[in-house]
């Protein structure tokens, strides 16, 4: 646009000028010189900018729908003749013949310049608007409507529960940190402070921070562990160590650390002159189990580099010996097991970043075996210690993996919440309402079709909860007794009456044709009490999980059953290979029907 | 004759076979002019594809059909979630001779066939999965320390259900990037389904014969790979693939928005070797940008990977494609 804009600018500089007479005071070049400039520099541009090849003909080709069929005999022809397969050379062929058809008039008009018109007008509107002085104030356009993410209560109860489950169980700084962050984004939600997107972003911001090289760390680290155990299970003595050590046992491994330095500290009962040596040559080379490895690496890898550079020299040097292609393979292979290699040089590195206490202590403690062995059984002490530390780590990280898998339920909850939109989300707030044994919108009273029932005295029908106003009813079958719930008014109450009555229950009047004594209904009769045994064991699961449903999902008996049940499904779910949606469902299940407070 | 005059023939000769296997599958097959097309780019790309639809839509019935006119080594393996490597690609058993001599001996699987139809792939673990990957790649087979060499041509179909269907696993990234194409089966349009029951539930019996030899499909694979692309064709086809990038230069903001990685180079190739198919299909000897923006969905489908956000709006790795060959123009202003 720097030709109407170099107009605009000349209109108004023109316009301004007058008005304000500076024309006395600058001379008129100057009011030409700003508009020439722009006008020049727009010209520079197009003649200067860069223009892909081929634009030309690949309008045309558009135009005519020609398949890039002339820009490709264009590409072709500037191929040298020799280097032609004969596919290009029928190609520029078919581009040629297609050569009379161009109609690059039409294909590519030269047409007025679009901005001309927008030039005129703006010239026009400009000197118009500039002799004018009109002020305004602008509203601001509104701000994007903010959506907050919904989350049914019962949902975020569930996920406070969570964040207050790991914060008690974990004491690592760390570990807590993430935790905090997991309830303030809860906190956020419930406040309707975050939209969806701000959702799924915190969500992700956390998930990467707790992963970071979590698994990565966790299997150099069992690696190295398993390196020491080799090592140590040469000596007798730090047999059991290494056992424990090799199933990941790590506080049995750090007990059996700690009982090895005892015997060593004792003066009785101490180990054999050969034990002893047995024991140092086993601690020395497990504290340098893993820096072997990385070194054995590292000369695997010098000698694969070797057999590369040898392989690629061949390739040069015999271009045409008919062994390229078995060459060829051979290179492939050296470069997966080059990169084999690194990413176990990565571990290896890992490993011994995180062994290096351990590794150092055990190593002192092998030096100072020679000299003292109460030295040395302090140095032992010392790598148990860092065991202990280990553990705690690993705890740790398992608190982190439980808090990731959290995110995960949580995510997925909210992508199958936002699937289902705002019905969904009503539906979920009744249940999570009905699940704490509370009417659906808190008006309706629970029992009220009760009575309806008992009234008419031969219903069998369905208990009816909260059938109030602006509440949803749902039918629980409970069989009713039909027996003396009823009146009795149509019967026996008028006596001696020609109409023997449709009541369903006993009269209690007297037939004056009747001239006998009334029957005596007192019998002779004995009271006897029955207690069942109490065996402590309460409800049978079924009566439970019946009762929930009137009730709700509370109660001691209810926690029982749902711990049980829960514990077989985690269970299949941890052995069994299960589909990743089906999982996902099952654990959704037992997360609604968890027991409420 | 000249050499172009003799390339002119090629291609129409092609292009005669090409319409006679259209036309014989079509005997079977209502309708699905796309996913034929699709599958026979597939196999003259010498690679392999993936087809998705729900149960029922023919799927299967077109892969027996090409293998019927095809003429070629066919094998069936239906994927459970009990299926094992070893039933895919074999085993070795303990053989005894007439001396009663013993050896051991390889028995091949049915991944030793031309065409090989995996169906319902998504249907077993992703280890039985995985057991495919090397035969796709390499067209061989190691078991143990001995290779197995598959025979040429070697086409894997692999079908699927939708992944939101449940007891399914979906297929290794690694894998997916195997499939030259992913094509959806659309459902058949009421016309499509009359003709569909005309020929299900009546005597009207329609045998396939073969039309052309696994000779000629060789040379229809070689003749695929000569035909030539011009530079501002393969540009195109490598700013669509870089668009697919969150990080790429020309990337839309529904790719930064919704995209967690993009196409692998695996997709520029399925792109160019599809758009030279397509070339041949139409007769012409060279491919165009059209022929790329036509196979870029099929090509990119499946390498597309949405991030978690991008798969809770519902966003599909197709209209992220759309998008990009939407904004991004045939030539680089």
């Amino acid at each position: 646009m720097p030709l109407p804009l170099g107009y605009a600018v000349l209109v108004l500089t023109a316009v301004k000028a007058l008005r304000l007479d500076a024309t006395s005071q600058r001379p008129w070049w100057l009011l030409g010189a700003v508009p020439a400039l722009v006008f020049l520099v727009g010209v520079g541009r197009v003649l200067f900018a860069r223009r892909p090849s081929w634009l030309g003909s690949i309008a045309l080709d558009q135009f005519h729908g020609f398949h890039d069929r002339v820009t490709s005999a264009l590409t072709f022809s500037q191929v040298p003749a020799e280097e032609r397969t004969p596919l290009m050379q029928a190609a520029i062929e078919d581009g040629a013949a297609l050569g009379g058809r161009l109609d690059p008039r039409r294909a590519v008009p030269i047409a007025i310049p679009r901005e001309l018109g927008v030039t005129l007008a703006l010239v026009l509107g400009l000197g118009v608007l500039s002799q004018l002085e009109v002020r305004r104030v602008l509203p601001l356009p509104a701000p994007p409507a903010f959506e907050p993410m919904v989350m049914s209560q019962d949902d975020i109860d569930l996920f406070r529960d969570v964040a207050k489950d790991l914060q008690a169980k974990n004491d690592d700084p760390n570990a807590l940190v993430a935790v905090r962050r997991f309830n303030q984004l809860v906190e956020d939600i419930a406040e309707h402070r975050l939209d969806r997107h701000e959702v799924f972003q915190r969500m992700g911001d956390l998930e990467r921070d707790l992963k970071g090289n979590l698994e990565l760390d966790r299997d150099a680290r069992d690696e190295g562990l398993k390196g020491l155990a080799r090592e140590l299970e040469k000596s007798g003595l730090t047999k059991p160590a290494a056992a424990a050590l090799d199933e990941k046992r790590l506080a049995d491994a750090e007990k059996a650390l700690r009982e090895l330095a005892e015997k060593l500290k004792k003066k009785e009962g101490r180990p054999s002159a050969a034990e002893l040596d047995k024991l140092r040559q086993a601690l020395e080379k497990a504290s340098r189990s893993n820096e072997e490895r990385a070194k054995s690496i590292d000369q695997r890898r010098r000698e694969l580099e070797e057999e590369r550079k040898s392989l690629l020299k061949k390739k040069v040097d015999k271009p045409d010996a008919g062994a390229t292609p078995d060459l060829d393979k051979k290179l492939a292979d050296n470069e997966r097991r080059l990169e084999h290699l690194d990413r176990e040089k990565d571990r290896a590195a890992r490993s011994q970043k995180q062994m290096s206490e351990l590794d150092k202590q055990l190593a002192q403690a092998a030096r100072d075996l020679l000299r003292d062995a109460g030295q040395s059984a302090e140095d032992l002490e010392q790598g148990a210690q860092d065991i202990n530390r280990m553990a705690k780590q690993e705890a740790s990280e398992e608190q982190k993996q439980e808090l990731l898998k959290k995110l995960q339920e949580m995510r997925e909850l909210m992508r199958q919440q936002g699937k289902g939109g705002k019905d969904q989300r009503e539906r979920m707030q009744r249940f999570g309402q009905r699940a704490r044994g509370q009417s659906s919108a808190g008006q309706g009273k629970p029992g009220e079709g009760q009575g309806e029932g008992q009234q008419g005295g031969k219903k069998n029908g369905p208990l009816r909860m909260g059938s109030g106003p602006g509440s949803v009813p749902i039918d629980i079958p409970v069989p009713v007794s039909q027996s003396g719930q009823g009146q009795g008014k149509p019967s026996g109450e008028k006596p001696g009456g020609s109409d023997p009555g449709s009541g369903q229950n006993y009269g209690t009047g007297h037939d004056s044709n009747l001239t006998g004594d009334a029957t005596d209904l007192k019998g002779k009769t004995t009271d006897v009490t029955a207690a069942g045994a109490d065996t402590g064991q309460g409800a049978a699961a079924s009566q439970v999980i019946y009762g929930a449903a009137e009730r709700g999902f509370v109660g001691r008996g209810y926690k029982q059953v749902f711990t049980d049940y829960q514990t077989v499904a985690e269970r299949a779910l941890s052995q069994d290979e299960i589909p990743s949606g089906y999982r996902f469902y099952v654990r959704r299940y037992f997360q609604l029907i968890r027991p409420r407070e | 004759m000249t050499e172009a005059e003799q390339a002119r023939e090629e291609v129409a000769e092609f292009q005669k076979r090409i319409g006679a296997l259209r036309e014989e599958i079509g005997r079977v097959i209502v309708g699905n002019r796309e996913v034929i097309d699709g599958v026979l780019s597939c196999m003259l790309g010498s690679s392999h594809a993936l087809l998705e639809g729900v149960p029922g839509l023919g799927k299967t019935m077109l892969v027996r059909t090409l293998a019927g006119v095809l003429g070629l080594d066919f094998s069936r393996i239906q994927f459970t979630p009990d299926l094992m490597p070893a039933d895919i690609i074999g085993t070795v058993v303990l053989d005894e001779g007439a001396g009663g001599a013993r050896s051991l001996e390889f028995r091949r699987g049915p991944v030793f066939a031309n065409i090989v139809l995996a169906d319902e792939i998504n249907r077993a673990t992703p280890k039985t999965q995985s057991a495919l990957l090397e035969a796709m790649q390499e067209h061989r087979v190691t078991v143990g320390r001995s290779t197995h060499t598959i025979g040429e041509p070697y086409f894997v179909l692999a079908t699927q259900n939708p992944l939101e269907m449940e007891g399914t696993y979906p297929l290794p990234e690694a894998q997916l990037d195997r499939f030259f194409y992913k094509l959806s089966v659309p459902f058949p349009t009421r016309d499509e389904l009359h003709a569909i029951i005309d020929r299900t539930t009546t005597t009207q019996h329609n045998e396939v014969k073969r039309v052309v030899t696994r000779e000629q499909i060789l040379q229809m694979q070689a003749l695929v790979r000569r035909v030539p692309v011009a530079r501002h064709v393969q540009d195109y086809a490598i700013r669509v693939l870089q668009a697919t990038h969150p990080t790429g230069e020309e990337a839309p903001e529904l790719v930064k928005r919704f995209v967690r990685t993009g196409a692998s180079p695996r997709g520029a190739q399925a792109m160019l070797l599809g758009a030279k198919v397509r070339a041949l299909f139409d007769g012409r000897f060279a491919a165009s940008i059209d022929d790329v923006k036509a196979t870029a969905l099929s090509a990119l489908r499946h390498r597309v990977l949405l991030s978690f956000e991008g798969e809770a709006e519902g966003v599909s790795p197709d209209t992220v494609i759309s998008e990009i060959l939407k904004k991004l123009p045939g030539s680089k202003e």
